[in-house]
């Protein structure tokens, strides 16, 4: 936050950023800009925090300063997220492009390396054609393994970068002299076709990982959507439409039917619902009295609503949502990928090997010490390079992602799919992820098909003549009921509905609204409402004339797999909770039939209350998988360090969530960690193919066989341990597809 | 006052909607429902009214029905 009142804190993307340095330099720039107070600039989804003085600077002296040092600063607001997207785009477009060139590159190379290999001059057609592949295709290997080297770390792009760059050096010096070698009685081979392979898969991989690349950016603009640009204004008499971003405090606003709030505040003019399924998650809308308060994003369902304007701009709740996700979804933790931490370890090892080789040639190896001892040291560099590595996660990925489909699981974010395993702690949103979402009839007094015929009927006409959200579930559970239609309806807003079959008068709505118009109990209803009241139903009473003839109870119906969804998620070891915007009553209820226990789970949760649980969750040390399926829930689902979205919520959850349920059954989400695990499982199986040859090659190439045959690294090994390890991992990879969920 | 029952073609809901002034507006008429659900859409009238009533009733929005 800013720290004197005249600084203002703003988000701007950031482009051209590959890797964490260049977020430090892009920080120290716009820290030094005079009237920058502080910056804060997040690699993981290309933004940066600036808090400034607007008197002393402004945005474009701001990317003026970034420009500088070669990234770029996007400041027009309206289109900046869009244009983030189109980068997006375009760089999945660059590594497309990468691939295919690359490929057809590499099959010249590699036809040559594997079928004409004594062709004199295949080494310069191989090196014509390899040295694109390298130097300009895979490019990025190179400047990435060096940015690393210069932090003193290791990844996967130091891997291929080492072992291609020598193979390729070792290569280049056998095509151009190969006489040196031959004169010491040694044959020089070159291994082309290994480092285009290498490469040609790599590059496959890093596709595949851009195509899995979450469109964060869409999240946000699906949450922006729900603000709406046009506001009708109420000034005295006269009502004119303004911009949303207009409107100022104490603004009177008229919001029509089916149209949404674009700011928050308070009604002045009663007699609407209002559906806020965006703040509670609930989409059973709220009646709205005088004196309550209605939130930007909100959809007034019906009659017109008036309201005086008390938040607008970045302070409604909504806005605040949206710098909420898109804070959580930057300060995502980046998750150390498996192949990565192998790598680290990998590389030095491989290393001191080759020093080792060297020096135990140079002590050991008789006349030639220095040739052989040079020649076998860079032949277990090359060798050392896993061809099949850049296979080795993405194919897993792939089928896993592939078999989630199957299933009904849309894996958005490959990332995911690796971190799932380890989620020790699932939280589940109630409305909507558990439940059904919507209210439904779930007892009646007496027992429906007890009701006289005219009942039936008359609570069939009433309720389908209402306009009250819950009528609409008791018209749909009295259908079949004979159909007539009432005279003189009324709807009394907040009360009920009443209207006459011939003389008699019917009243269908609460309880106490009956009563004050003196219709009488049986002896039992008030046992019975109370408890369905305590299992969370609300209940609602028919009267015919003084007399009340039944009782409906009513609530959002648990999906029939609710349960088990649960159990299953706790057999796996996890710990389950239940967050919910809606009442302590519903939730506990909801708790108690699905098995978990009171203690985790919690009610009357705003947006930022979940998220912040989901935080508290993570200190704890818990891996948190969040599921959730309203715009509510957004921020938690942003949070969380696995997110998975009902397919049948809403759209803005689906974008932020990482994995989306298709069937909105909850028992996907055990099958979800189920398959993570099992995907990285065959990660972990693929890594050790992709290396196992090549770990065997190693010795070969530092000469190990050589003083008892005479034999030394060759292509012919080279080319079978990247045919081998190629195979085995798509074979393992394919293996995947026959596991049970 | 007498129940009778009549087949109908009031067939659908929105039938329903334009029978129902007709209906509720008629002399005599206390109750009147339509089966939806049976195939012959048997009409329901309760109250002191003649089957010619019923039929002309039904005539004026339309409709035509025979008592069962």
């Amino acid at each position: 936050m800013p720290n004197s009142a005249s600084a203002i804190e703003q988000a701007f993307p950031v482009t051209g950023m590959h890797c964490a340095a260049c977020a430090a330099s892009v920080s120290s720039m716009l820290e030094s800009t005079p009237g920058v107070e502080s910056a804060r600039v997040n690699y993981a989804n290309a933004e940066a925090w600036v808090a400034y003085d607007p008197q002393k600077t402004t945005p474009d002296q701001l990317r003026k300063s970034v420009q500088q040092v070669g990234y770029d600063l996007l400041i027009s607001e309206e289109n900046a997220w869009d244009e983030q997207a189109a980068i997006q785009a375009t760089e999945l477009k660059a590594a497309q492009s990468r691939l295919i060139w690359s490929a057809v590159f590499t099959l010249p190379v590699f036809t040559i390396g594997m079928f004409f290999m004594h062709w004199e001059i295949g080494p310069w057609v191989s090196l014509a054609f390899t040295l694109p592949i390298l130097f300009y295709f895979g490019r990025h290997f190179f400047t990435r393994a060096w940015k690393q080297a210069r932090h003193r770390q290791a990844s996967m792009d130091t891997l291929v970068a080492v072992s291609t760059g020598i193979a390729f050096l070792f290569s280049l010096f056998n095509t151009l002299f190969p006489q040196w070698w031959a004169a010491q009685g040694l044959e020089a081979h070159v291994y082309y076709e290994a480092v285009a392979v290498i490469i040609t898969f790599i590059l496959l991989g890093k596709w595949l990982e851009e195509r899995a690349k979450g469109s964060t950016s869409a999240a946000l603009k699906g949450l922006m959507d729900l603000q709406p640009t046009m506001v009708t204004v109420v000034d005295g008499e006269e009502e004119r439409t303004v911009e949303a971003s207009q409107v100022s405090v104490g603004m009177l606003i008229r919001v029509k039917p089916g149209q949404k709030v674009a700011v928050d505040g308070v009604v002045t003019e009663a007699g609407s619902y209002v559906e806020e399924s965006t703040i509670t998650g609930e989409s059973l809308p709220a009646q709205k009295q005088v004196g309550d308060r209605v939130f930007a994003g909100t959809l007034n369902q019906q009659g017109s609503l008036l309201f005086r304007a008390d938040k607008v701009g970045k302070d409604t709740v909504l806005s605040q949502i949206i710098a909420r996700v898109r804070e959580a979804q930057g300060s995502q933790a980046p998750v150390q990928r498996l192949v990565d931490r192998i790598a680290s370890i990998f590389v030095p090892v491989v290393l001191a090997l080759a020093v080792l080789t060297f020096i135990l040639w140079m002590a050991f190896g008789g006349e030639q010490a220095f040739t052989y001892a040079l020649l076998n040291s860079i032949s277990v560099l090359v060798i050392a390079c896993p061809c099949a590595l850049g296979l080795a996660t993405p194919t897993a990925i792939m089928v896993g992602v592939g078999k989630g489909a199957a299933n009904n699981l849309l894996i958005r974010d490959a990332k995911s799919l690796e971190q799932a395993r380890q989620v020790t702690a699932v939280v589940l949103d109630k409305t909507g992820t558990l439940t059904q979402g919507q209210p439904k009839v779930q007892a009646t007094y007496p027992e429906w098909t007890a009701w006289g015929k005219k009942d039936q009927a008359a609570v069939l006409a009433l309720e389908k003549a209402s306009e009250h959200p819950l009528a609409k579930a008791v018209a749909t559970f009295a259908q079949g009921a004979l159909a007539t239609q009432v005279a003189e309806f009324t709807n009394i807003p907040g009360a009920g509905v009443s209207g006459k079959l011939g003389k008699t008068v019917y009243r269908v709505g609460r309880i106490d609204w009956l009563e004050s118009l003196g219709a009488k109990k049986a002896e039992n209803m008030p046992g019975l409402m109370a408890d369905w009241e305590a299992e969370a139903h609300t209940v609602i009473g028919v009267a015919k004339d003084e007399e009340m003839v039944g009782l409906l109870a009513l609530s959002d119906a648990l999906k029939p797999s609710a349960k088990d969804a649960v159990k299953a998620l706790q057999n796996q070891g996890r710990k389950v909770y239940l967050l919910t915007g809606d009442q302590s009553a519903a939730a506990a209820a909801v708790g108690y039939a699905v098995g978990i226990s009171p203690d985790r789970v919690r009610a009357r949760q705003l947006p930022a209350n979940k998220s912040a649980f989901v935080k508290k969750l993570q200190e704890e040390g818990n891996t948190v998988a969040m599921v959730g399926d309203g715009v509510n829930d957004a921020e938690a689902l942003a949070v969380a360090d696995v997110s998975m979205a009902m397919g049948q919520g809403a759209d803005v959850a689906m974008d932020v969530a990482s994995i989306t349920l298709m069937t909105s059954d909850p028992r996907s989400i055990a099958q979800a960690l189920r398959l993570s695990e099992k995907t990285v499982a065959g990660i972990r199986q693929n890594l050790f193919w992709a290396f196992i040859y090549n770990v065997v090659g190693i010795p070969i190439a530092a000469g190990i066989l050589y003083p008892f045959t005479g034999f030394l690294l060759n292509p012919m090994i080279a080319g079978a341990a990247m045919a081998f390890s190629s195979v085995s991992v798509v074979l393992n990879s394919l293996r995947l597809r026959g596991i049970k969920l | 006052m007498e129940t009778k029952e009549y087949t109908s073609n009031i067939n659908c809901n929105a039938c329903v909607n334009k029978v129902a002034p007709h209906f509720n507006d008629a002399e005599g008429v206390e109750f009147w429902a339509v089966d939806l659900e049976h195939p012959d859409r048997i009409l329901t009238v309760e109250g002191s009214v003649s089957a010619e009533q019923v039929q002309a009733l039904a005539q004026a929005a339309g409709y035509t029905v025979a008592p069962r």
